[in-house]
């Protein structure tokens, strides 16, 4: 599902003429198969989230491989990634990131809006998402007006309603309360179970690790363990 | 994304900032206005001199003198009108030649006008469209069209002094006929140079020309048949020839066409569309700079919007990259930036333009009045102001496009979003 082979990225740092480079991932190797639920730890500034910005294809590789659902995505242009993320990926964000000018509603439907799908069918799709995952009520609700769980649900379901192979989660409940984070996780747990849909977890809190099928540790930019090994097994 | 999609996000953002984007129309209808309504200056000047123009002799009239033959000028000979009345597209051509001399028509005795004797083809006058207001064309010799102003000058004399009489009121008028002239026989005479009457005989009045076209225009002419047109010229003392020949089309279309063949012809030909093709071309210059200096307007107006684009993606830097992060195509979301700049141009030409057609309207109602009261004169009749739809259309496009420009930069900036950045921002 995702492979990623000997991955190197470097930031690029100061000003014209004075530009030098700081190594982030140094020879990363990943590999995810379907229906898992992978979390990678690590401290802050270790690389984490920048493996996760590659996967995602906010940014690009300095060298190496990454293969999605079969596909050699690592030198995919601005658009097609577009069309990729779109197709095959949800995003659930710390922060949530939903649009505050959009309802519940609106938020949960704007990748299927980006799709083009009709406006009836993504309407339908919606409301049972929304149903199903118990927001109908604040569906009209704008996210201000929703509590830091009902939002993180909110974003949850827009990262579902596409139906995506897979869903890269970053601190999926770095903003929660203890109470809500259990219920996020539970939610994540079955969604991985009954929808069989990989999950990829960036996290340093020990309970969402607890959930994952297997735990990566990346340290100084390296994954201290060879691709596909049980870091920590529950 | 669909397009309707598109432009509902559009329509949702302008309706976020109301404020600014109200504002932002608002330059841009003033702008346009501007453009349209000094445009219009040009359009409706130009309407008024056509007008004037066209109304001294229709556009479908053509003027044909004689030849000028090394350095001689020979008049319209008969061989003349037949080669005039065979070019293509050519309906008409009337012959017509004016008695010099002084001429009377009295009328009953009693009542008495100078006129103006005009000897024509009353065949020729029916093709030519020539207009009556009553009656018809004469079918005999001794049957006559008059002018249509005949009556007002028909006045009462003393049979024994010949002199006019008067009201006798103070206004001192003189005493017009009243009566209708149809059908009315009237005696028609002339006089050679030593002032004795050479020609007298009696006509029937059957028809009354239509009204000139032109207000101050008195038509006092008596319209006789050809039938006697040699001798009638040769008692008068002139020369047989035709002093006035026109050649008519049937639109307007064809002037050109068959002044250009009589001109090939050797004949000097006058007709009003060759004067309105040079006042045209002055005024489509006119035009043009009139257009360009409103541009100008539109110009500074889309400064407004540049500056609400660019505003309105540093404010929406975050839905830029939340709608990038999930996969939002770049194109998409330039195309939406481009539509709310086009959508202000658009807006601001409609308004633009309604706002203009006010102006225009009381610019023609107050311009004249203004005039008439300053220069102490009456019924000046001008189109002070005229928009034709090409104007319109001129000016939404240019202010469609003006803001679509402005619009072009902010929505490339918005393209170009790093979603990294903006997600980071709000974190």
């Amino acid at each position: 599902m995702i492979n990623v082979e000997h991955l190197h990225y470097s930031y690029k740092i100061g000003k014209k003429g004075k530009k030098s480079t700081v190594p982030v991932l140094k020879d990363v190797n990943l590999e995810v198969g379907k229906g898992e639920i992978v979390s990678i730890v690590g401290r802050s500034g270790s690389g984490k989230s920048t493996l996760l910005n590659l996967l995602s294809g906010y940014i690009t590789a300095d060298s190496g491989k990454i293969t999605i659902n079969d596909r050699d995505v690592t030198n995919l242009s601005e658009k097609e990634w577009a069309k990729f993320r779109l197709e095959h990926f949800g995003f659930i964000f710390q922060n949530y990131e939903l649009i505050p000018s959009l309802t519940a509603f609106e938020n949960v439907e704007l990748p299927l809006t980006l799709k083009g799908v009709p406006r009836k069918q993504r309407e339908e799709r919606t409301q049972i998402l929304l149903e199903s995952i118990g927001l109908s009520a604040h569906e009209d609700h704008y996210p201000n007006e929703l509590s830091g769980g009902q939002q993180q649900r909110v974003s949850i379901a827009r990262a579902l309603i596409t139906e995506p192979d897979i869903i890269f989660a970053d601190e999926p409940t770095g903003s929660l309360d203890s109470e809500t984070e259990e219920d996020v996780l539970k939610l994540i747990k079955d969604l991985n179970k009954n929808r069989n849909i990989t999950f990829l977890m960036i996290t340093h809190d020990q309970e969402v690790a607890a959930i994952a099928d297997r735990t990566l540790k990346i340290h100084d930019g390296k994954m201290n363990q060879e691709r596909g090994v049980y870091f920590e097994a529950r | 994304m669909k397009l309707v999609d598109q432009l509902g996000f559009v329509k949702r953002n302008m309706k976020k900032n109301k404020l600014r984007i109200f504002m932002t129309v608002l330059a841009t209808t003033m702008g346009c206005s501007f453009l349209i309504v000094l445009a219009s200056i040009g359009f409706g000047l130009q309407n008024s001199l056509m007008e004037e123009a066209s109304s001294h002799q229709p556009l479908t009239q053509i003027t044909v003198n004689g030849k000028m033959i090394d350095e001689t000028y020979h008049e319209v000979t008969e061989e003349d009108l037949a080669t005039i009345g065979a070019t293509e597209n050519v309906s008409a051509v009337v012959p017509q030649s004016r008695i010099y001399s002084h001429s009377e028509v009295t009328l009953e005795d009693e009542f008495r006008a100078s006129v103006e004797g005009i000897i024509t083809n009353f065949e020729a006058e029916k093709n030519s469209n020539f207009r009556l207001s009553e009656g018809e064309f004469p079918e005999n010799e001794n049957e006559i069209i008059v002018g249509y102003h005949l009556h007002e000058v028909l006045n009462k004399f003393d049979r024994t002094t010949l002199e006019y009489i008067t009201t006798g009121d103070s206004n001192e008028e003189l005493v017009s006929y009243d009566s209708n002239l149809l059908g009315k026989i009237v005696t028609f005479s002339f006089m050679d140079d030593s002032s004795e009457t050479v020609f007298t005989d009696e006509y029937k009045i059957v028809g009354i020309a239509d009204e000139p076209a032109r207000d101050w225009v008195q038509d006092r002419s008596v319209y006789i048949g050809d039938e006697r047109r040699e001798d009638l010229l040769s008692l008068a003392g002139q020369e047989d020839f035709y002093n006035n020949v026109t050649a008519h089309v049937a639109s307007v279309d064809q002037t050109e066409g068959v002044t250009n063949a009589l001109k090939e012809e050797g004949f000097m030909v006058y007709s009003i569309s060759e004067e309105l093709r040079g006042i045209n071309v002055f005024f489509t210059a006119f035009k043009a700079g009139l257009i360009f200096v409103g541009t100008i307007a539109v110009l500074i107006a889309s400064i407004g919007i540049f500056n609400t684009m660019t505003m309105a993606v540093t404010e929406r830097t975050h839905e830029i990259g939340i709608m990038k992060a999930l996969g939002a195509n770049p194109s998409v979301i330039k195309r939406m930036f481009l539509f709310e700049s086009a959508s202000i141009g658009l807006l601001g030409s409609l308004f633009g333009v309604a706002i203009a057609y006010g102006v225009s309207i009381a610019a023609n109602f107050f311009i004249p009045l203004i005039l008439e009261a300053t220069t102490n004169s009456e019924g000046i009749d001008i189109t002070f102001s005229y928009i034709p739809l090409q104007l319109v259309l001129i000016a939404t496009g240019i202010s469609v496009t003006v803001a679509c420009i402005s619009g072009f930069r902010p929505a490339a900036k918005a393209t170009n979003v790093n979603v990294l950045s903006a997600l980071r921002r709000e974190a």
